[in-house]
């Protein structure tokens, strides 16, 4: 790692940082910011963090999988450590003292009280340079500055004042707005387009028939879509196009058969998750601004590079030539992993010879974005004499969960996260099943590991319920992990989990483990005598490992539990033959000002000795099985079909015949 | 069709087509871009603007019915610098995300507060009732508005400004 390509001291002595990460929402901004604000010595205002420009940051993969502060903070820490070292050297060659004598404070250096110099002076002759060595001593605890404290977002007056730049407020001169007309169903090719009425409405500049892409360009958005709406257009379907369903194996035991066969108790159950949309309240837009000689994407993007290289290739440019600058983005929570509205932009704008906005309406948005698979999830347990899990078999049935389409390679990682039980079990065997489907699916916030996690750990409670056992003491029996077992303790805890409720009302646990963070959750929930489900208090207890910003962690786990009980109450994207049914707010509604909890009890537990890990998904992660098994303990039913609606409820609740 | 609005105080000329709505004339005529697009009808509470002292949708009310009628944007809540308390209260509770619901909600809340200094929790609910946040801050957008409402009561007897 070249520190260049991390950290500038700018003339007035001000840091910029550079990562190919990007912000939307998470607060990696501002954990960045701390992180460089602290090895170098400066206040956090000092540290200009710059994200996702191609043309000014490292090579990134993308943001997915809350990985930016687990792969970042490392990269970012030992920078700035070396920057700062570096900066000593010159001003012991300045001051003509000793490194040793000298120290930072404030982004000067000095000797004590003595003469000192700013670090603005230290580069004015020449910026800093070098390899950055991998065992870069970094600034012991004693001396954290910014790291553990709580700080709100670094952009927070841009965005209460408004100045806030999303994709769609980008404004360079001569922009003009595009529209698309779309196939009645996904992968339709238009193969005879009539564009005379369309040429002749007012304002419209160009029409584009392009590949795959039918649209218009017009001075005003509103005159785009009539004439996009006034094109005439043959559309060819595709044929069902033959596709396999992929088995992964993803733990595999002799003996899960004999073991289940000879068990005390065994149980199944089979769940199921409705697709669900990603639902950003802003759709997707993007402004390109195609060139002869190259072009500049502003969009919001989970893939700033691999976004470059989809725009270079739909308008034949080299990819070099093209330069990708993330905006402020509507969280979109995986969506934006595929490049579709900036290509749309992109060529359009080629032949309109303009830069191009392309906004999205909601129903394009709800209809033809990619979507949360479905999930149907098959488990039978074992239990010996003495209510010990003895084995596991789980069938996970789903479709592909990433933009780049199927790929055995990743399934396992993918739409198989989180499907192997983080509990200690003799045998078990756990086969990913992914299958093909006539919707658009791709990334969504913690790929399959929500589905996973409210099967394994709605019936986990089942299988604690069926062996008369506490589900806390039943997971507790389960689990040799010290840390998960220390977020599970704590959380039933806060929340007084086992007490005795009111009639209707009751508690629900679950947790999970999720690329290295812990989380474990208490759902207070009240069933009405309709079966309506309201979530009233939610305790959450999350290690993340070292935290950077524990209002930001607190933040970003108390929105993944509001979203997360609103996938659980409400939403389903219903389709039919591919194409989407639920278009509208009407139809898709989501958690709204009243359907929010009481309260969130976010309690941040790190362990400042072990590696940051993400919080942007896992506090979603256990939060379905939470509120299912608090439903249970309120009112006996179980419910294992996700929404968790009245009607289920009240089904689930009577008494079997 | 020439128009005259009063939008944060000042009168601003426009030409918008006939039909256009409040949204793309704030938008796209006039460059305040912090009112933001969400659903085109008036469903998610992402473009609200305060209309004569209501929190209304503007992508579903027509241009032409708003001139004579004083517009307020998320940019027009500031005085200069000084920060709305509402705003001031959204900074401090963090009470944001991604931030592109957030001016919709803040106008909602400044709404609320200037017809109602001490709104309880379900009043607040209610008043921000059409502004969804998928990122999920509802909790620290209620416990903000509450801020601001106690910022405000302190400030004896001054009402809220709704702009300058």
């Amino acid at each position: 790692m070249k520190l260049e390509e991390r950290i500038r001291i700018e003339p007035d002595g001000s840091v910029t940082a550079f990562s190919g990460k990007i912000e939307f929402g998470q607060g990696i901004r501002t954990a960045f910011a701390q992180l460089v604000a602290n090895e170098l010595d400066v206040p956090v205002e000092r540290v200009r963090v710059v994200l996702g420009d191609t043309a000014q940051v490292p090579f990134d993969f993308g943001t997915f999988g809350s990985n930016s502060v687990a792969q970042e903070a490392p990269a970012l820490r030992l920078a700035a450590a070396f920057a700062r070292r570096s900066l000593i050297r010159r001003a012991s060659a300045h001051l003509g003292l000793p490194a040793a004598r000298l120290d930072t404070r404030g982004g000067t250096i000095g000797d004590g009280d003595g003469k000192r110099v700013s670090y603005a002076d230290l580069v004015r002759d020449a910026p800093l340079t070098g390899a950055v060595p991998d065992n870069e001593p970094l600034l012991p605890p004693e001396r954290w500055g910014s790291i553990g404290k709580p700080l709100s977002r670094v952009e927070a007056r841009d965005i209460v004042t408004g100045r806030a730049r999303y994709s769609a407020d980008v404004r360079p001169a001569r922009l003009a707005r595009g529209a698309i007309a779309r196939p009645p169903a996904r992968g339709g090719r238009a193969t005879r387009v009539d564009d005379q009425a369309a040429r002749a409405m007012p304002g419209v500049i160009a029409v584009v028939h392009d590949g795959d892409i039918v649209g218009v360009v017009a001075e005003r958005e509103e005159q785009a879509r009539a004439a996009a709406d006034a094109l005439e257009i043959d559309w060819e379907m595709p044929k069902s196009e033959p596709s396999e369903t992929q088995v992964v194996a993803m733990r595999e035991d002799a003996g899960t058969d004999a073991a289940l066969a000879s068990a005390a108790l065994t149980r199944s159950a089979t769940y199921t998750l409705p697709s669900i949309a990603s639902a950003s309240i802003g759709p997707s837009a993007a402004v390109v601004d195609v060139r002869p000689d190259g072009a500049t994407v502003y969009a919001g993007t989970h893939r700033p590079f691999g976004l470059r290289d989809a725009v270079a290739g739909s308008v034949g440019l080299p990819k070099e030539s093209v330069r990708v600058m993330p905006q402020m983005s509507s969280g979109t929570y995986g969506r934006s992993s595929a490049p579709d509205v900036s290509v749309e932009a992109a060529v359009l704008s080629k032949h309109a010879r303009r830069p191009v906005l392309v906004q999205w309406s909601r129903a394009e948005e709800f209809a033809y974005s990619p979507s949360r698979p479905e999930a149907v999830l098959e488990v039978t347990a074992g239990l010996d004499a003495s209510g010990n899990m003895v084995a596991w078999r789980y069938d996970e049935h789903t479709n592909v969960h990433t933009a780049a389409g199927p790929d055995p390679r990743v399934a396992a990682m993918t739409s198989g996260r989180n499907a192997v039980p983080p509990y200690t079990i003799p045998s078990a065997r756990v086969v990913l099943f992914v299958e093909p489907t006539p919707l658009r699916t791709a990334n969504f916030r913690s790929l399959a590991a929500a589905e996973n996690v409210f099967a394994i750990e709605s019936f986990v409670d089942e299988l604690a319920h069926a062996s008369q056992q506490d589900p806390l003491a039943f997971r507790l029996r389960h689990s040799g992990d010290p840390r998960l077992r220390r977020v599970m303790e704590r959380v039933a805890d806060v929340s007084g989990y086992g007490k005795k409720l009111p009639a209707r009302r009751g508690h629900g646990f679950a947790c999970t483990l999720y690329h290295g963070t812990y989380v474990a959750q208490v759902a207070e929930v009240e069933v009405a005598a309709s079966g309506a489900v309201r979530v009233l208090r939610v305790w959450c207890v999350v290690d993340p490992g070292l935290v950077i910003n524990p209002d930001g962690v607190r933040n970003q786990v108390e929105g993944g539990i509001q979203q997360s009980a609103s996938w659980t109450l409400l939403e389903e994207l219903r389709h039919k033959n591919g194409r989407v049914a639920t278009t509208s707010w009407d139809t898709y509604p989501i958690a709204t000002f009243r359907d929010a909890p009481e309260s969130i009890a976010v309690l941040v537990e790190g362990d400042s000795g072990a590696p940051s890990t993400g919080v942007g998904e896992p506090g979603a992660v256990p939060t379905p099985a939470a509120i299912a098994n608090a439903v249970f303990a309120a009112c006996g039913a179980r419910v294992r079909d996700v929404p968790l609606t009245p009607q289920r409820v009240r089904k689930a609740a009577q008494p079997v015949a | 069709m020439r128009l005259v609005l009063t939008v944060n105080g000042a009168r601003r000329e426009v030409d918008p087509p006939p039909a256009a709505p409040l949204l793309s004339v704030l938008r796209d005529d006039l460059g305040l871009t912090g009112t933001r697009f969400g659903c085109g009808s008036g469903q998610c509470g992402a473009c609200y603007v305060i209309v004569d002292g209501r929190a209304v949708a503007s992508c579903l009310m027509p241009v032409r019915q708003t001139a004579d009628r004083e517009i307020t944007t998320i940019e027009g809540l500031a005085n200069g610098e000084t920060l709305h308390p509402v705003q001031e209260a959204f900074i401090a509770e963090d009470a944001m995300q991604c931030g592109y619901c957030t001016s919709g909600m803040i106008i909602s809340a400044a709404a609320l507060l200037a017809r109602d200094a001490a709104p309880d929790e379900a009043a607040i609910r209610d008043a921000l009732a059409g502004n969804l946040c998928r990122c999920g801050v509802y909790g620290r957008a209620i416990r903000a508005v509450q801020r601001a409402a106690g910022t405000m009561a302190v400030a004896v007897g001054s009402p809220p400004a709704m702009h300058r």
